[in-house]
């Protein structure tokens, strides 16, 4: 029994404890905040690309869900009384990545009842940073994906017009899946396809994403199992299809998988705290990521995958919890 | 006396008497609601069939009442499985045919979609197609049971399978899709599909009916 | 004896103070299922009204009859005698909402605010008093249910008991007559009521 709580305890503790070899004595709020810069750093290449492809659509979207986050922060934490934390600059990351995972023609009040949806239901209600299950940004995108299905899915991104004519398309995978048209493989890799503002560049994904993993700011096992597992089911697929690599490319380059393996399914609250969790937490997200997109409605599982395994996380934490010495 | 006191029967005498009472309660009830319940559901799907089978300017004219409606059930053995279709042969007054309405069930995108499909008399063309259960998503999903959607299939011959497109190209046998609604449409339109090609073949001939001339 | 409430104050006591749903978080199943219209929420709550003040009277009727182990044997036959009564009159007078409401009708045989309160009260006092009980339970349920269908109608669809209350171009938000929005709009509802109820206590001590 006592080793049943001492463990439960060790869960429910972990989120804001920061699993890491010594020194263990360092200041939480400057950690929080160079982990966050980083991640604002290595977002960049990605909002530049959607910029300069989408102009005024990436540019709105941005700049919406950016001050809505913030306001929401300030408000929210002002309602539980508790001390500002904008300053850690997380909300701010919340609103970039919940706007770059928007489509562009999405209308101003998607972005708004996202940001809304992802600081309120997503974070402050679990207690704020570091006390939350789902990541804040996927929780509002989920929202607002299932409450305006006609403005988010695939019909929306089609009367956008954008920089390159590919812009005004299908998204690379529901044109594959429902449409059966493949698109070119360097247009996915630079990004002048069409899609969620910030993941058609699979370039200026990896750039950043490579970026985190080098500053040890995100974890190299979650992006890698993740886009390990997809290369495999995405394989066993095209082999038993036309076998022309086709559909790995698509799967691998086509979504928001690069984007959300690096980006999304990194952040450290929500993810597995040890290393075989980690593992265990990036198959699992790939596994579902292809069985929402080979096998349901949706052109694309990223954001429904990733919320299913934060649900599993603390479970994933149970499971991986190292065993002090003697007490095996 | 403590014997009969103490037997299971004697202690449940209040549960045995309520089970009665409340038992005769509800077949009195059943008695005298399941004639109006039974005139409901059926009221459903025969209110429908005079526009399922006839123009809409015939179909304000003639009242059901004007129209000889007979049911019967189709029976198809495919792949192993019985599939049952309620098919209702409707006649004019006259005693000429005036066409086929067929109910169907289907897997939709959400849960099964239960349709009414009209068909002319010799069960060439389509004359009308009705959703008269869906649970699809609102919003999306939920158009396939707005008009001028269902309305696409009017006229449509029935010997060609129907596809969905996203946008039309000429093609008699296209239905444009619900844009967002890929799956609710085509799901709808395979329904149609798999019907017809059903019960095509056993539509003729018709069982007979007294001759009314 | 004295101190048990009387039987206007237990009339007063399930409307809010010991609502069904906000305080005991009880019935849960139907204010889930069938809360995304005004209209299949007050038929539900009429439902359990008539259910639940039926129940309510025939067992305080009979409770001096009722042996303690067969007591939910009781209980539940009359519920069930009720709930079928109930479920046959909607199917043969309101054909189209009976089919809206589907199994959760019937289910009300299982829904625990109806035999919590064959339990707790009905078998242990008057007529009267179990009459005003249910009474008051029932208009709390109706009340909690209509809330939050209230709210999940209007953001879902712009309407309220089916007529427009909101601009034309209000964009549906289709999540809130989606099961997700049933639990959001539960979750943040009792939140408020909490919240109130701490402010109160608070302005009190």
């Amino acid at each position: 029994m006592s080793d049943s709580n001492k463990i439960l305890n060790t869960v429910k503790d972990s989120p804001i404890i920061h699993v890491a070899p010594s020194p263990h004595i360092r200041d939480i709020k400057t950690h929080t905040q160079r982990m966050m810069i980083d991640v604002l750093i290595a977002l960049t290449p990605v909002v530049i690309v959607s910029v300069y492809l989408f102009r005024m659509y990436a540019v709105k979207q941005l700049l919406i869900c950016i001050v809505t986050c913030l306001a929401a922060e300030i408000l929210f934490v002002r309602m539980r009384g508790r001390s500002l934390t904008i300053k850690d600059c997380s909300a701010g990351v919340t609103g970039i990545i919940l706007a770059l995972s928007l489509p562009g023609s999405a209308p101003w009040f998607v972005g708004v009842i996202a940001s809304v949806i992802a600081m309120g239901i997503g974070k402050i209600i679990f207690g704020g940073l570091g006390m939350n299950i789902f990541n804040p940004a996927m929780v509002g995108r989920a929202f607002v994906m299932i409450a305006f299905a006609g403005l988010m899915g695939a019909g929306s991104y089609e009367n956008i017009t954008g920089l390159v004519d590919a812009v005004s398309g299908a998204t690379p995978l529901s044109a594959l899946k429902f449409n059966n048209t493949p698109a070119i493989f360097t247009h996915l890799f630079w990004g002048n396809t069409n899609g969620s503002i910030g993941e058609t560049s699979a370039f200026a994904c990896l750039l950043g994403g490579l970026f985190l993993v080098f500053r040890k700011t995100a974890s190299w096992q979650i992006p890698f199992s993740i886009l390990l597992t997809v290369l495999f089911i995405a394989g066993i697929t095209d082999l038993a299809a036309a076998a022309s690599g086709m559909l790995i490319v698509h799967h691998m380059f086509g979504g928001a998988l690069m984007f959300s393996a690096f980006f999304i399914a990194t952040d450290p609250v929500t993810s597995p705290l040890t290393s075989k969790g980690k593992w265990i937490f990036g198959c699992g997200t790939g596994i579902l990521i292809m069985i929402i997109r080979l096998f349901s409605g949706y052109p694309e599982g990223v954001m429904f995958a990733i919320l299913i395994m934060n649900a599993l996380t603390p479970l994933i934490n149970r499971w991986t919890n190292p065993q002090p010495m003697g007490e095996a | 006396m403590n014997f009969f006191k103490n037997s299971n029967l004697a202690q449940a005498w209040l549960v045995l008497l309520l089970a009665t009472v409340f038992g005769t309660a509800l077949a009195g009830i059943q008695v005298k609601l399941s004639p109006v319940i039974e005139a409901n559901k059926t009221r459903e799907t025969m209110e429908k069939i005079p526009d399922l089978v006839l123009d809409t300017s015939m179909a304000t004219q003639t009242a059901t009442q004007d129209l000889i409606i007979q049911s019967r059930v189709i029976e198809i053995e495919k792949n192993g499985i019985t599939k049952f279709y309620p098919v209702y042969d409707v006649q004019q007054k006259n005693g000429s045919l005036a066409g086929h309405v067929a109910k169907a069930r289907g897997q939709g995108y959400a849960d099964k979609i239960e349709v009414l499909i009209g068909l002319d008399a010799g069960g060439n063309t389509i004359t009308g197609l009705f959703i008269l259960d869906q649970k699809e998503t609102p919003g999306l999903g939920n158009k396939i049971v707005e008009k001028t959607w269902r309305d696409q299939f009017i006229n449509k011959l029935s010997d060609t399978p129907l596809i969905v497109v996203k946008s039309k190209t000429g093609q008699p046998n296209e239905i444009d899709g619900i844009s967002g609604a890929t799956i609710s449409s085509r799901s709808v339109t395979g329904i149609v599909n798999t019907t017809i090609a059903d019960i095509r073949p056993r539509l003729l001939p018709i069982p007979k009916t007294e001759e009314t001339e | 004896m004295t101190d048990q409430p009387t039987a206007f104050e237990r009339f007063v006591q399930g409307i809010l103070p010991e609502n069904p749903v906000f305080r005991q978080l009880l019935g849960l199943c139907p204010t889930l299922a069938v809360t995304n219209g005004m209209k299949p929420a007050l038929t539900m709550a009429c439902s359990v009204a008539f259910v639940l003040l039926c129940a309510n009277i025939v067992i305080s009727l009979i409770r001096n009859l009722l042996k303690p182990h067969l007591r939910i044997v009781v209980f539940t036959l009359t519920i069930a005698a009720f709930v079928t009564i109930a479920d046959r009159f909607l199917a043969a007078y309101f054909f189209q909402m009976s089919k809206t409401l589907g199994p959760y009708i019937p289910l009300i045989i299982v829904n625990c605010l109806i035999i919590c309160r064959c339990e707790v009260c009905a078998s242990k006092q008057s007529v009267f008093t179990a009459a005003s009980d249910a009474m008051g339970q029932a208009i709390g349920f109706g009340l909690a249910l209509s809330s939050i269908a209230a709210v999940r109608e209007i953001l879902g669809t712009g309407m309220f008991f089916g007529i427009r209350v909101l601009p034309e171009n209000w964009p549906d938000w289709v999540i809130m007559v989606l099961p997700p929005g049933a639990f959001l709009t539960l979750g943040l509802l009792l939140g408020l009521v909490n919240w109130i109820e701490l402010i109160k206590s608070r302005r009190a001590s």
